[in-house]
Formats: structure tokens, sequence, C-alpha cells
């Protein structure tokens, strides 16, 4: 048995060596790969100060889709930098400002609101598991605290940390050769044509829960009253928008006026400009799918509306 | 707790680290509730129905035991038998036929005539098919006196319930099983080489091979009628290797988990595809232990080759179809697809009744053409392919879909060469089709000297390269989103 255990030791401690290399390898790939991931982005920033840094879900990144952000920037003369993730909710969005925050600091934040990033913990706790977003963020030892105390205090499980610690979806990570594109990129110059189906499909993906659980909202509600004090604890003023939808999608979200009417009042009280632009533009040539702007879309509301928020604000 | 999750691997060294420190004598005790504690945590309900079948069998056992009275044992054998066998069938079958009643009913009453059957609405609990069966032999070998009854409840508990063993078998006997509990579990340190070891063979042919193959084969069977024949073929080959992989990666990591813990338990699989014959990949190749299930506990009853021709064909055929039966399951639904598959596998064994004498001719008549490397390739080919056909049938969602599969992929045949070159394959496809080359090649070492020896004899540098290429290969291509077991959902 001694012999077995000698032997063990040795096999394991080679294996440990030999993990750690292709650890790093894994690690330089998701350098080489990277691009919309918002730690990626935080890690490979060059400007110490940021105008604005925009938040939000899927809905806040085709501001950064192809050159958008450059051509904002142009156009306000405003450094920005997007770091919106695909289907996070305020949880998520905290996360990634508390970091960004440790290291960088913005005048404005300008949060994306959707009301399916308040009604179910799949766009929040458990989004820090997704592996989709795990293989795509570089590991760093204050990014790795910070996950331990969301887990500690937030509800995070404990797997997802110990995957960012292990780097195992990095490792395990399919796609490893591939940029870090979110698929609607690839889609941005396209106009959808409208599908009740679609529409329909989009929002029971969006909204699991058929009916918004009113503790969930409220513990989410709060969660973005942390973020607002997160920024405002570093002299960042937070902004809120919601995006422009087509009109038929945003008639089949579950119960809208109540969420609006329940987080303007959380605006106001905390004086957080909110701007709804969610019944504007509601032309189909201006999306590339059930609900995102494409360029076209986005070139008209950033002139419309967006561009006076940013120089106005 | 699926064998490929974190929790597993956890729970694992957890039991095993409780077990060595406990004493031989009580380590029975530990393994049961570890056992109990590991099915409930797919099911808790499920912990009820697995106590229930304990009771039933030990009840029926015990007063088999005490009774001289054939009478008496008959009635036992048979309560116990339609008590465990009766709520397996049931669970199954009930709502699948109270279904297919209605249907029947409505095609046959006037239209405005409806009548509905009440439905259970209870799917079987996970593993309860191998469990049910585990249950089912223990009292025919008590029966017919292959083995005394257990008196030890915590004994027959621990053998249905062996969490190694539970949701997807081998489907061991209790000739075997029992008295190596009785004679106190002890941990080796070859066998603890021996089950990493094996455990980590069948993690590669489950998360790596098998779970990389599924999307492939889910993708074109989830759009039959649009896929092209090539798209079809290659997902018929990958299913054959998923499924294999699947269950046989399975059943390694069972066995490799019972050895740590001092528990032999019978070999599921000996290479299959390796088969010269339908009949051998039956007869000893693939699911070992429920082939050996059918053949000493129906087919042999039912007179088995010891009968006129006719009824030996009757006997091979209820054989399969209710093999067939015994698949049905949630996997890929209850239907009719399960009994074509288990009628076709049954038909195949009939041609090969029917031509053994021409074979047998032929092998005296040209004894060095018979045993020819070339001719046992192509019998190797064309076993594979017929056994591939009938995976067919298991896998569709309907006999109609299987039959439209079938029939592309031989309208397209002609062309699927040509094609070939110009079909878009993915660097999935070259992954499927590389991991499949290496199983291949693996599997013929092994065939011809057990791989383990192989290892055992190969240089330490060589032995712990294979270890860690194995264990990188899991790290970097498994699929470990924790896909369930094909064969669990039986």
């Amino acid at each position: 048995m001694k012999s077995l255990l000698k032997s063990a030791l040795v096999f394991a401690g080679i294996g440990l060596l030999l993990y750690g290399a292709v650890y790093y390898a894994s690690e330089r790939l998701v350098y080489r790969a990277g691009d919309s991931n918002p730690f990626f982005k935080i890690a490979t920033t060059k400007d110490r100060i940021y105008d604005w840094v925009i938040l939000g879900a899927s809905h806040a990144m085709p501001l950064d889709f192809a050159d958008f952000n450059v051509q904002m920037e142009r156009e306000t003369g405003l450094r920005i930098l997007n770091l919106a993730t695909p289907g996070t909710g305020p949880l998520y969005n905290r996360f990634v400002l508390e970091r960004f925050l440790k290291r960088y600091r913005t005048r404005r934040v300008l949060y994306v609101l959707d009301s399916f990033a308040f009604y179910s913990a799949q766009w929040n706790e458990d989004r820090f598991a997704d592996a989709k977003l795990l293989q795509r963020t570089p590991f760093n030892p204050a990014l790795a605290w910070q996950f331990l105390r969301y887990s500690l205090n937030d509800g995070v499980q404990a797997t997802a940390v110990l995957d960012y610690i292990t780097g195992f979806s990095k490792i395990n990570n399919r796609e490893r050769f591939k940029p870090d594109i979110w698929e609607g990129e690839n889609k941005f110059d396209r106009v959808a044509r409208p599908s009740a189906a679609a529409g329909r499909k989009r929002i029971e993906y969006l909204y699991p829960e058929a009916v918004p659980d009113p503790a969930v909202f409220s513990r989410y509600l709060a969660v973005m009253e942390t973020l607002i004090a997160s920024a405002r604890q570093d002299d960042a003023r937070v902004v809120v928008i919601k995006m422009p939808v087509p009109a038929r999608f945003y008639s089949q979200l579950p119960d809208e006026a109540a969420f609006d009417d329940a987080i303007s009042q959380l605006f106001a009280a905390e004086s957080v400009p909110f701007h709804d632009y969610s019944g504007e533009m509601d032309e189909p040539r201006f999306y590339f799918d059930t609900d995102h702007l494409n360029r076209a879309g986005l070139t008209a509301f950033f002139s419309r509306y967006l561009k006076t928020v940013l120089v106005g604000d | 707790m699926l064998f490929n999750s974190l929790g597993f691997f956890l729970f694992l060294p957890l039991v095993l680290a409780v077990h060595a420190v406990l004493p031989a004598s009580r380590r029975w005790a530990w393994l049961l509730i570890a056992s109990y504690a590991f099915y409930a945590s797919f099911e808790p309900s499920g912990a009820l129905y697995l106590a229930a079948v304990t009771l039933v069998i030990y009840g029926c056992g015990w007063g088999m035991g005490r009774s001289a009275h054939r009478p008496v044992r008959v009635a036992l054998l048979s309560a116990g038998l339609v008590l465990v066998l009766g709520l397996l069938v049931t669970f199954k079958f009930y709502d699948f036929v109270a279904g297919e009643i209605e249907r029947a009913g409505a095609a046959l009453l006037a239209a405005d005539t409806t009548f509905g059957l009440p439905r259970l609405g209870v799917a079987a609990p996970v593993g309860f098919s191998f469990y049910a069966f585990s249950g089912a032999s223990y009292l025919i070998d008590v029966y017919v006196r292959r083995i005394a009854p257990e008196r030890h409840g915590g004994h027959v508990a621990l053998y249905t319930a062996f969490f190694p063993k539970i949701l997807a078998g081998p489907i061991e006997r209790a000739t075997t099983f029992l008295p190596q509990v009785g004679a106190g579990l002890r941990i080796e340190p070859a066998n603890l080489v021996a089950g990493l070891q094996l455990i980590g063979w069948g993690l590669f042919k489950k998360v790596v091979i098998a779970d990389n193959l599924a999307p492939l084969v889910d993708r074109a069977f989830s759009i039959a009628a649009y896929a092209s024949p090539i798209e079809l073929l290659v997902a018929v080959y990958f299913f054959a290797f998923q499924i294999y992989c699947d269950f046989s990666g399975y059943t390694d990591i069972a066995i490799g988990v019972a050895l740590m813990f001092g528990i032999t338990l019978m070999e599921n699989f000996r290479r299959p595809y390796l088969s010269h014959s339908t009949a051998e990949f039956w007869g000893g190749r693939w699911h070992i232990s429920l082939g050996h299930w059918f053949r000493d506990y129906l087919y042999i009853p039912l007179g088995g080759s010891r009968t006129g021709r006719i009824r030996r064909y009757a006997n091979l055929m209820s054989v399969f179809v209710v093999s067939g039966l015994w698949h049905a399951g949630l996997g890929y639904g209850v239907g009719w697809t399960f009994l074509v598959w288990g009628a076709l596998n049954g038909f195949y064994q009939w041609i090969g009744l029917a031509t053994a004498p021409l074979w047998r001719w032929l092998g005296d008549r040209l004894p060095r053409v018979s045993a020819s490397t070339p001719l046992l390739v192509v019998r190797i080919l064309v076993t594979f392919h017929l056994i591939a056909i009938a995976w067919i049938f298991f896998r569709a969602a309907s006999v109609s879909e299987a039959v439209l599969i079938l029939q592309k992929i031989a309208a397209g045949i002609g062309k699927i060469i040509a094609l070939l070159p110009r079909y878009p394959f993915t660097a999935e496809h070259y992954l499927g089709f590389g991991l499949i080359a290496l199983l291949i090649v693996i599997e013929i070492l092994d065939e011809r000297r057990s791989i383990w020896k192989r290892l055992a004899a190969a240089p330490l540098v060589l032995r712990w390269g294979v270890y860690y290429a194995a264990i990188f290969a899991l790290l970097i291509l498994g699929r470990w989103q924790a896909r369930e077991f094909i064969y669990m959902q039986f």
C-alpha cells in the first residue's frame, strides 16, 4: 500500500505540472481569441478613465458590434467601453462593474435595462456558472477572490468558482480557436422578417417563469440598487435606458407595465435618469432578429436618441 | 448524481475513505447507506420502490426457504415475480397500451364516440428495469435451489441497491454477489489500480466518444425527413458507436467502482463490434448479463435448443421480442420501434440458425478459407452492419421514421461515394471519425491480448503516458455537461 501511495503522489505531481502547462496554454488562447467577454475587455483595455461604461444584456451588445463603438466615440468625442454580456441581469452586471471599478474609472454608467433579467436566477446567479462565459474570462486572482465573495454572499454556485479557479471551462473549451464573437454580431447588417412564432419562442426563453415571482423581482431590484450604489461610491453617475423593440414583441412581454412602474419608482428614489425608448422605432427594417437593432436601426437610434443621452448627460 | 458528474467525483472518494476505515464486517452496512443515498439523489421516492422490491424478494425468498411444499414455493415465486416484474411492466407499458387502446377504439367506433382510459402518469424510477431483473433472478435461483435464501436482510438489500450497478447493471446474480459480501469486503491495492483504470476508460468512452458523437446523431435523427443520405448514414454509424461507448462506458465505471470496494461484477461487454455473427454479438459480447438472464430465465425454461426445430425458432424469437420490450423505455420513448428492433434481431438469429449447416459444411470443405482473415473481416463487417440497421429502429422516434431513414440511405447509396468529397464535414465529424478509429484500434489490440495486461507489461513511461493522455483527453475533449447514460433510462 505504501509504494502504491508513493506512486500515486508522484503521478499526481506530474499530472499537476502537466495541468499547469495546459492551463497556461488555455489562458494564452483566451487572450488570442478574446473579444466580447467583459473581463477580457477589462483585462486588455489601455485607457484608465472612461466617460461611459455600458452594462446590460444582449440589447446593449449591438452598441459594440463591428465598428459601432468607435463610431459613437468619434461622433461624441467620448471614451466608451461596452461591458454588456448576453443574458445577464443586475447581479452579473454589478459583478462586472465592481471588477472594472477596481482598476479603472468611469464618469457615467449606461445601464441598458431588460425586464427579463429581473425575473429569474437563470440570468443572475446561474449565469456565473455558464461555461461559455467562464471559458472566455481571463484568470485574475483578484477576480477569483471576487467570485468567492459572490459565492458566499450572493448565492453564486460554488462550482462556478471552482470552475473559474481551475480553468476547467477554458481547458475544455471546444471553440478555443474561434474568436469570441456573439452570434448576433454576424447578423448585424441583416434585416429579419417578422415572425410571431420566433417572437413567442424568444419570450418563452427569456421569461422561463410564466408568472413573475414578486420575491425574485424584489431581490433583483435590491441588487440594482446596490449596483447604483457601487457606481456612486466611485463617483460614477448611472443612467438607465430601455432599448427600442418592435411593438409586437413589446406587447408580448409579461406584465411590462408593472415592471416599468416598479423600476421607475426605484430610479426616481435614487435620482437615476431613466429613458424608455422601448416604444420607439417599430419598423421591422431596424432589427436583425426578433428584438435586436441592426446597423440601420442602431444608427437611427443613436442619432435620434442615444447621442443626446451620451453627450447631454 | 451521474457517474460523469462532479457530485459523484466527490461522493466516491468519501464513500471509499469511510469504507476503508470501517471493520470488514460492517462495510456492507455503510455501502448500503451510500447506495440508498446515491439512488435517492436522482429521485427520493425511488428509494421507496427499491426498498419495496428488496422486501418482496427477501420475504418471498425467505418463505421459499422455509417451505418444502411445492405449491407454497410456487405461490411465493409467482407472487414475487408478479409484484416485481408486474410493477415493471405496468410502469413501462400501461400508459402506452391505454393510449393505443383508445386510438384503436376511436378508429373502430363512430367518430362522435370517445372514451378515455385512466393514466398512471408515473414513470418507472431510474434503473428499475435492472434491479427488478436482479430481484427476479434471485427469486428464481432460490426457487430452483441454485442458491439458499439469504438470511441476512442487509446483504439482500445491498444486492439490489449496490450503487455502482443500480442504474444500468450489470444485472449481477445473487449467486456471485452475495458470497462476496458474505466473505467481507476488502480493499486491495491491485483492485484500486484496476478499478481506477476501468473508471478512466469508461469515462473516456462515455464523455469523450459517446457524448461527442451524440449531438451529430441527435441532429440527423431529429430532421430525418430533411437530412441528406450521407448525414443519415454518418448518424447511423455514429449511433452504433455512441450507444456502445455510452453503455459499455457506464459498465466499465460500474465494474471499476465495485472493484475498488472489493466486489467483482460480471463482464458485460466483450468488444461486440468484433463479433463474427449476430449470434455471437448477442450471445456473448453485448450486454452479456442481460443475454445470460434471458438465456437462463426465459430461453432455457421455454425449452431452449433442446426442442423441435419450430419450437426452437419460436423460443429464439420470443427471447428477442421480450428483449425488445424490455428495452422500450424512457430513453427514446415507448413505442413499436423496440418491438421491431427485437423482432429484427430475432430474425437475424433465424437466418443464422437456418444457414448454420451451410457454414459448417463450408468450414469442413474449405477450412483454410473459412478461417482466413479476409473472410473474418467480411463477417465482422456484415455483422456490424446488420446490427447497425437494427439500431436505426432503436434510435428512431417511430417505425415510419426508421423506415424513412433506411429508404433514404438505400436510395442514395449509389451516389454517396461520389458525394462524399463534397460533403461539408465539420471538425466535429472528423473528431468523431478519429475517436471511432482509435476505439477500433484499441479493441482489436484488446481482442488479441488484454489491453490491461499490455499496459502492465509496458515500461512505466509508456504506461503513465497513456494514463496522462487519457486524462487530458477527458479534460480537453470531454463533454462534461453530465449527459445521462442512455441505458439508465430503461
